[in-house]
C-alpha cells in the first residue's frame, strides 16, 4: 500500500456544482461513467440552445447580423479553447471527437509522411481510437506498429527505449489511460520522441478535463481531445497542432469552406484551421464547448486538479477494503486520475454492473475500448468507476455499499 | 433487486449442459463485443433430430443462465426446424424478461451461437 496517500477525511470538500448539472437535480444518480462522457452544466445547455433558438445562422457565410453573430460565437468558442490549452487560436482544428482527430492526423500527415521502413509506436494502454488507425496505416504502408509495454499499470520506458530509434516517425500515446487512469510521463516521452527525430501525438480525452493542459509547455506535436468528456456536448472535439504542422499539411476532407479559389480544372485552398474545417461545422456543439472550458476556467483546474486528487484518495482507500477487489493501474496512486477499473474475483463485471445500476450508480463494463491492454493483464473485461467534478464522498460511499451488497448477492 | 432472480442465479451456478459433446458434428462460437465473452456451442444430430447439446465458455450470470435454460429447451424441442424458429424474445421469456437492452445481448448470445451452429 502506498504510504504516501494525503486524504481529506471531511466530506465538506465539495466544488459545490451539483447544482449546475441539470441532470443530478432530478434524480438521485451517482454518476460514475465520467470517463466515457461527461454530464452538462445549465449554462452549456443554455448556450446550445440559445444558438438553436436565437441565432442558428450558418459560419463565414451570410453577411446579414445573425450570421456574423453565429460566426462570431464560434470562433470565440476557438479562443476559449485555444486558451484552456495555452495554444494559438489558428492551431485549434474543431473535428467531431478525439477519433477523428487521431484519423485525420492518420490519414493526412500519416499518409504523406510513413515509408515502408518507417515505424510507429503506441502503448498497449492505448484506447482503440489511438491503436487501430496506426496500426492500419503500418499495414497499408507496410510499415512497422510497435507496442510499448506496461510495467505495473505504468508505462515501461525501458520498452519504450528500446522501442524507439531513428526510423521512429510518430510516438501515439495516451497523457491519462482510460482504464488505469495512468498520467503518463509525457513530457519526458516528447522529449525522448523528439531527441530521435519522431513526432509526438497525445491522445487528451481523459486528460483534459482534469489536468491544467499547457500544449507549449508539453511540448508534443499533436494533441486531441473531445468536448463531451469535458461538458460540453457530443459531436465536438479538437485537433490541435503546431501552426508549421498544420501549414504543411495537405486537406483531410474537401467542400465548402476550406476553399480559397475554385476553377474547372483547380482548387487552391484556406489556411488552417479553416483547412480542415470542410463543410457546415457542428456549430452550437462547438459553442457548447466553448462554454464548457469556460465553465471549467472559472472554476480554475487547479482547483479541480486538487478537489479530484482527494476523491481520488478517498475512493481508492474505501474500494482498498473490499474483500477480493483488485484495482487495476499504478502502485502509487498520485500517478493516477480518478479512473478506477477494477473487478471482484468471482464476479463478472456485467453482473457487477447491473447491481449497480439498481442501486443508482452508473458504471462502464467492458473492455473500455482497450483491448490490447485487457488482454495483456489477461482479462477480459472490468468495471470502471471513473469520477469528475460534480461527484463527492457520497458517491464513493455509495459504491461501496452497493458493491458489498452485490457481494451478497453473487458470493 | 429485479434482474437477478433465483431462476437465473440457480442456473448460473450450477448450469447444465455445459461441456462438450463427444462426436458433435456441428459446432459453433460466437463472442460479445460489449465485453469479449465468448460463447462455444457443440451439437450431436442425426438429420433433423437434436441428439445432444453442450456450451462452454466464459461469461456473465446472465449468459450462463440463459446458456443452461436455452440448451434445456432446445433438447426438449428436439427438432432443428423447430429450434431455428426459435425467438430472443422467447429467451428472454425463459429468463423471466425484465432484461435491459445491453443485458439483451448476454442473453441473446446462446441462441444466436446454436442457431449459428445449426446453418447448413
Amino acid at each position: 500500500m502506498n504510504n504516501k496517500i494525503i486524504m481529506n477525511k471531511s466530506k465538506k470538500n465539495t466544488l459545490n456544482v451539483k447544482g449546475d448539472f441539470p441532470i443530478l437535480r432530478n434524480n438521485n444518480l451517482a454518476y460514475l461513467d465520467s470517463g466515457a462522457t461527461s454530464l452538462k452544466p445549465r449554462s452549456v445547455i443554455q448556450a446550445v440552445n440559445s444558438y438553436n433558438s436565437k441565432y442558428s445562422a450558418n459560419v463565414h457565410r451570410g453577411i446579414y447580423k445573425m450570421s456574423e453573430k453565429a460566426t462570431l460565437e464560434y470562433e470565440k468558442a476557438r479562443e476559449l479553447i485555444a486558451d484552456f490549452i495555452n495554444a494559438r487560436f489558428d492551431e485549434i482544428v474543431f473535428v467531431r471527437n478525439t477519433t477523428e482527430a487521431i484519423n485525420l492526423v492518420a490519414y493526412v500527415w500519416g499518409e504523406a509522411t510513413i515509408r515502408k521502413q518507417d515505424n510507429i509506436l503506441a502503448s498497449v494502454m492505448e484506447h482503440h481510437s489511438n491503436f487501430v488507425p496506426w496500426q492500419e496505416l503500418a499495414k497499408r504502408k507496410k510499415a512497422q506498429f510497435r507496442v510499448i509495454d506496461i510495467k505495473n499499470g505504468e508505462l515501461d520506458l525501458k520498452d519504450f527505449a528500446k522501442k524507439l530509434n531513428s526510423n521512429t516517425k510518430l510516438v501515439a500515446i495516451t497523457h491519462v489511460s482510460n482504464v488505469l487512469g495512468t498520467i503518463n510521463p509525457i513530457k519526458e516521452i516528447i522529449r525522448i520522441a523528439h531527441k530521435n527525430g519522431a513526432l509526438v501525438l497525445v491522445d487528451g480525452a481523459q486528460a483534459a478535463p482534469h489536468l491544467k493542459v499547457d500544449v507549449k509547455d508539453l511540448g508534443c506535436d499533436f494533441y486531441a481531445f473531445s468536448g463531451h468528456k469535458m461538458l460540453g456536448p457530443t459531436g465536438i472535439g479538437v485537433l490541435w497542432a503546431r501552426k508549421e504542422i498544420l501549414d504543411g499539411m495537405q486537406p483531410f476532407m474537401f467542400g465548402g469552406s476550406m476553399i480559397e479559389q475554385v476553377s474547372l480544372k483547380n482548387s487552391t485552398f484556406n489556411h488552417s484551421p479553416e483547412k480542415f474545417e470542410a463543410g457546415t461545422p457542428d456549430i452550437s456543439g462547438a459553442i457548447g464547448f466553448g462554454e464548457a472550458v469556460k465553465y471549467l476556467s472559472q472554476i480554475g483546474m487547479d482547483k479541480i486538479v486538487s478537489y479530484e486528487e482527494d476523491l481520488r484518495n478517498y475512493a481508492y482507500l474505501k474500494l482498498s477494503k473490499i474483500k477480493d477487489l483488485t484495482i487495476y493501474g499504478p502502485k502509487d496512486i498520485n500517478k493516477k486520475c480518478g479512473v478506477f477499473a477494477f473487478n471482484i474475483q468471482g464476479i463478472h463485471p456485467h453482473d457487477l454492473a447491473t447491481i449497480l445500476d439498481e442501486e443508482g450508480i452508473a458504471v462502464r463494463a467492458g473492455h473500455h475500448c482497450a483491448m490490447p491492454l485487457h488482454t495483456s493483464l489477461h482479462l477480459i473485461a472490468s468495471v470502471r468507476a471513473s469520477f469528475y467534478i460534480y461527484n463527492d464522498k457520497d458517491d464513493v460511499d455509495k459504491l461501496v455499499a452497493a458493491l458489498n451488497k452485490a457481494i451478497k448477492v453473487f458470493k | 433487486m429485479t434482474l437477478y432472480k433465483q431462476i437465473i442465479l440457480e442456473n448460473a451456478q450450477s448450469p447444465k449442459n455445459e461441456g462438450h459433446v463427444k462426436n458433435a458434428n456441428l459446432k459453433a462460437s460466437i463472442s460479445n463485443p460489449l465485453c469479449g465473452d465468448k460463447i462455444s456451442i457443440e451439437i450431436a444430430s442425426s438429420g433433423n433430430i437434436l441428439k445432444d447439446i453442450k456450451f462452454s465458455g466464459t461469461g456473465c450470470i446472465i449468459m450462463k443462465a440463459s446458456a443452461s435454460l436455452v440448451t434445456e429447451k432446445v433438447k426438449e424441442i428436439k427438432e432443428i426446424k423447430k429450434i431455428n424458429k426459435l425467438e430472443k424474445e422467447d429467451v428472454y421469456k425463459l429468463l423471466g424478461g425484465e432484461l435491459t437492452t445491453s443485458r439483451q445481448k448476454c442473453a441473446g448470445l446462446v441462441l444466436e451461437a446454436i442457431k449459428k451452429a445449426l446453418q447448413p
